[in-house]
């Protein structure tokens, strides 16, 4: 058994996704002896065979990409394009989309997407686990991203286990699907503080274009 | 009406997706302001998430290509036709990279709307969003639907709405013509 990671982030290293990768690697190492794991990134344009390779000679695939206009980015696109065409087939694809916006109702239309794809591939579906609020974990204190972390941890032990994504993890993880009336006024009341758009507003600051932050350059 | 076509499929010109758009330009054209940018031909990077457009350099892309001159379009325009044949179930990768850098046409600040969120807007007005396929011989009903749901949900996020689908294969161009002289 074989599993190969692949990473739609067009920030590669740098990306949210290769940090719940880790997380996702780490768990499912304690739980597997197996080396045969690789992960590759797609922004390496260079490296197209080695991913078409990897993607095509192993039984287990996982994508995980950002969500990128409502949709997968263009370039996990053109990964696709360059799939279809393949003659083998790994025997399991699953996927994992995660977004900046706190929901998962974003990403639940990429989902029907990538179910369909993956039946036109003739792979079997492992399913799509699906995370908002990911933007700015990379910033957030220990205590905001531990919970997400070992939920990714947990993810990865259970595939180890099972060869499957943990359906009480994949539910967990896509909650809320969308925020209840009560979340909504919580966030409006916290906005009026400018607390929901510090991250934003802390980088235009940080980069002096604070002033210049309701610039309509095409108007 | 000002209308902008961004063509995400290959533009050599005896291809029948290539010769549809061409000639419903031109019909178009005749009528309305219209500019149709072939996408395969102009050089659109793929957006890396750096946020200089939101953080750096507000409403600007930092990235040096041929995107700029679309997305000036795309402000200034009344019916955004996003044209494509469809590969793999979707549009085509020339076409979503492309729309991956519409995100600088939109303002970092999160705002409520219908209870979900969504960038608040950075220019006044959006255009409305058309979308112009051609099916592959797969191509089912699903793959419509989910097409078709997916840019409603970009419409939303860009405070405006899918107007029109049409079809190379079965949407006539006097049909979209009046259509659009209607309206
Ligand atoms: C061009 C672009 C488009 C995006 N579109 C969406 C979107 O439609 N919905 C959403 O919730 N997040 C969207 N995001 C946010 C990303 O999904 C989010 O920042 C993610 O955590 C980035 O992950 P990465 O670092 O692995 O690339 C978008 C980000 C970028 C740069």
């Amino acid at each position: 058994m074989s599993l190969a990671i692949i990473n739609g982030s067009p920030r590669g290293k740098k990306s949210n996704s290769k940090i719940l990768i880790e997380h996702f690697l780490a768990g499912y190492r304690s739980q597997s002896n197996h080396e045969n794991i690789s992960v590759s990134y797609l922004i390496k344009s260079d490296q197209q065979k080695e991913h078409l390779a990897s993607f095509s000679g192993s039984t287990n695939v996982i994508l995980i990409f950002p969500l990128y206009t409502d949709c997968m980015p263009g370039m996990v696109k053109a990964f696709f394009e360059q799939i279809i065409l393949l003659k083998e087939k790994p025997q399991n694809l699953g996927f994992i989309v995660q977004s900046g916006f706190p929901e998962a109702i974003h990403s639940v239309y990429v989902e029907r997407y990538l179910q369909k794809l993956t039946l036109r591939l003739g792979c079997n579906y492992l399913g799509t686990v699906i995370k908002g609020g990911v933007e700015g974990i990379q910033v957030m204190p220990d205590s905001m991203t531990r919970k997400v972390f070992s939920k990714f941890r947990e993810l990865g032990a259970h595939f180890a286990q099972h060869g499957e994504f943990s359906p009480a993890m994949v539910k967990q993880l896509k909650s809320p699907l969308r925020m209840s009336k009560l979340q909504q006024t919580g966030y409006r009341l916290v906005s009026l503080t400018g607390l929901t758009n510090f991250y934003w507003n802390s980088n235009l600051r940080k980069n002096g274009a604070w002033e210049k932050r309701f610039d309509k350059p095409y108007a | 009406m000002n209308l902008t076509i961004l063509n995400g499929g290959p533009t050599e010109a005896d291809g029948s997706f290539a010769l549809y758009c061409s000639t419903l330009s031109e019909k178009l054209g005749q009528t309305h302001t219209l500019q149709h940018f072939m996408l395969d031909k102009m050089e659109t990077k793929q957006c890396i998430g750096c946020w200089n457009c939101w953080w750096k350099t507000p409403g600007i892309c930092t990235l040096v290509d041929d995107a700029e001159q679309a997305l000036h379009a795309v402000v200034h325009t009344d019916l955004l036709i996003f044209a494509s044949p469809i590969t793999a179930g979707f549009t085509s990768s020339t076409l979503k990279t492309f729309q991956d850098r519409l995100v600088s046409l939109l303002h970092p600040y999160i705002q409520l709307v219908k209870g979900e969120c969504h960038h608040r807007k950075r220019y006044d007005k959006y255009p409305d969003f058309a979308l112009l396929l051609q099916k592959e011989p797969n191509t089912d009903a699903e793959d419509i639907e989910i097409i078709t749901d997916i840019y409603k949900r970009l419409a939303v996020n860009f405070h405006t709405s899918l107007k029109y689908v049409w079809f190379t294969e079965t949407t006539k161009m006097e049909d979209i013509s009046h259509e659009l002289s209607h309206n």
